[in-house]
């Protein structure tokens, strides 16, 4: 994988997808077919440890993310929509073209109190407030979301899956209740969560088990989303299948997380916390990976301060424990003679964002953090060289169409 | 000597506490202040062809927040907006919708970029707005007063 084919890769997906853009734009389609994207561009300095690329060396801009998406609505009740994502992040992800969602969302009844429907395909996972947008700049409310909850390690894992959902939105005078629930295939052929589970790369792969996972959220809007309160939940199961000389028999991960969102969205300020429980099991893998359970836990609580139309603050405090009954790790650290504080988080986070206009907007952001838990063992590849305490600084520029 | 402490932290406490107050109500009251006006209200407006004589304010929401896509009649919703930051935009949202800007944005941005739904289709200016409504049936949209014989009227929130 060279450098230039990876920035070249997000580029070449906006350029031809805005050429189609315009040539689409005069035909009769054109009512019912919309084109959007995004390429968004991130400086990234730390002074230790590494987030995205080389990032506390000399290499700043290993974060690159883009996407076009295309929705067509042949009658009312249909909708066709998918989206290309080419993503570069330091050593865990290349900026390879991928299929972010491909769906087809059938409407089966709709009344102004209420609307029912399915949608097939690839999906992005409904988790939390901000699983579905987690890669556009321009719907996260920060350069980084709560790593405690959205972090990038197996993060395909977390972000779509194949399969069928069932939806539904009832509406009373002041209050909404829209529900998904699903079933399906999650993408799980990827190193980074062979890394995020194993530590270290195996012989053998990851593959989902053929007993399907299940998902589905819960929100409740209240007064057109002034209060919103949301529950979600997944259980995911992994096979994992052995290789040539592999130590590690055939064995099954399940991992189930829970989320409970709430928000408050007033005129100038906005608050929101998310707390999430994970719960993982790993069964069959032998003596070199005996039988485990653990429960990780995370939390973050965040205010958004709009002081105009165009700028606003954010202040958050975010915490991860990787497991909930060794929360400082040393249980951990005296098993496997790691730091006991790669078993945790906790980052205190300030920014500003401004919104020059409807195309383009940049971002400053500063965190502080303890804890080296959700950081990507691709970046890190010597655990030896990890630091407790360290600072990020970042910035942002994202432009959409 | 104790009585002496006593009396002294709280003064002192009370009054820098009422600073910092001061200081954070005028923040937080300049913009509401700023913002207060007393203009009527934008009308709510569809095309003329459409029978809906009123709409509730819940389906309202919806229908801005782009989640519902049919008019009783069959017809297709076309909601039509401003820009985010053109005053009629912000006082529609505001004064109609009992909304914000930002959030109706955010509920776009979701059905946008998880492919669960659209966008409302955006014009530049209130006479764009006025034509968008006359040509399109299912069309939705408000301005700020409805011309003489303009082919649009507008529709009552109960």
């Amino acid at each position: 994988m060279t450098k230039r084919t990876s920035i070249c890769s997000p580029l070449a997906l906006i350029v031809s997808l805005t050429v189609s853009n315009s040539l689409w734009a005069d035909d009769a389609l054109n009512d019912s077919l919309q084109t959007h994207g995004f390429l968004t561009q991130s400086l990234i300095v730390t002074d230790h440890n590494n987030f995205f690329g080389k990032t506390s060396d000399n290499d700043h801009l290993g974060f690159t993310e883009a996407g076009v998406n295309v929705s067509y609505r042949p009658r009312n009740d249909l909708q066709l929509s998918g989206q290309l994502l080419s993503r570069r992040a330091g050593d865990t992800d290349g900026g390879k073209i991928r299929i972010d969602y491909a769906l087809i969302d059938k409407t089966f009844a709709e009344r102004p109190d209420r609307r029912i429907g399915a949608r097939i395909g690839r999906m992005l996972n409904p988790l939390g407030l901000y699983n579905e947008t987690r890669d556009v700049a321009f719907a996260r409310p920060s350069i980084f979301l709560p790593q405690s909850i959205y972090f990038d390690r197996n993060r395909d894992l977390a972000i779509s899956s194949d399969g069928v959902y069932f939806y539904g939105e009832n509406r009373r005078r002041r209050t909404e209740l829209l529900w998904q629930v699903g079933a399906g295939y999650p993408r799980v052929g990827n190193e980074e969560i062979e890394r995020s589970f194993f530590l270290t790369l195996q012989p053998g792969y990851l593959e989902s088990s053929s007993t399907p996972s299940y998902l589905g959220r819960v929100l409740l809007e209240i007064d057109g989303g002034r209060y919103v309160f949301g529950m979600s939940g997944a259980h995911v199961r992994i096979n994992y299948r052995p290789g040539g000389g592999d130590v590690l028999n055939e064995g099954l991960i399940s991992f189930a997380p829970m989320f409970l969102s709430a928000q408050y969205n007033g005129e100038f300020f906005e608050l929101t916390s998310e707390y999430a429980q994970r719960e993982f099991t790993f069964q069959g893998f032998g003596p070199f990976r005996p039988d485990q359970s653990f429960t990780s836990e995370s939390a973050y609580l965040q205010g958004v301060y709009r002081f105009n139309k165009s700028y606003d603050l954010l202040a958050r405090y975010d915490v991860l424990y990787v497991d909930q009954s060794d929360r400082h790790g040393k249980a951990y650290s005296a098993l496997t003679g790691l730091p006991a504080f790669t078993r945790f988080s906790r980052d205190a986070t300030l920014g500003v964002g401004w919104h020059v206009n409807h195309s383009l907007l940049l971002r400053l952001e500063y965190h502080s953090i303890i804890g080296t838990a959700w950081l990507d063992a691709s970046d890190n590849l010597v655990p030896s060289n990890l630091t407790r305490s360290w600072n990020m600084y970042a910035a942002l520029a994202s432009f959409r169409f | 000597m104790s009585w002496g402490r006593i009396q002294r932290i709280p003064g002192c406490v009370d009054v820098k506490c009422l600073r910092v107050l001061a200081v954070l109500a005028l923040l937080i009251c300049a913009p509401i202040c700023a913002n207060a006006d007393s203009d009527q209200a934008p009308l709510v407006v569809v095309n003329q062809s459409n029978p809906q004589e009123s709409i509730s304010l819940g389906s309202l929401r919806t229908v801005f927040g782009m989640r519902l896509r049919t008019w009783p009649n069959g017809t297709p919703i076309k909601v039509v907006v401003l820009p985010d930051n053109k005053k009629l935009h912000i006082e529609f949202c505001k004064k109609v919708l009992g909304i914000f800007p930002h959030q109706l944005r955010w509920a776009w941005d979701r059905l946008v970029y998880s492919g669960t739904g659209q966008a409302p289709q955006q014009v530049s200016t209130e006479e764009q707005m006025l034509e968008a409504l006359e040509s399109t049936p299912g069309a939705i949209g408000y301005l700020s007063q409805v011309p003489d014989g303009a082919k649009v009227k507008s529709i009552r929130i109960r």
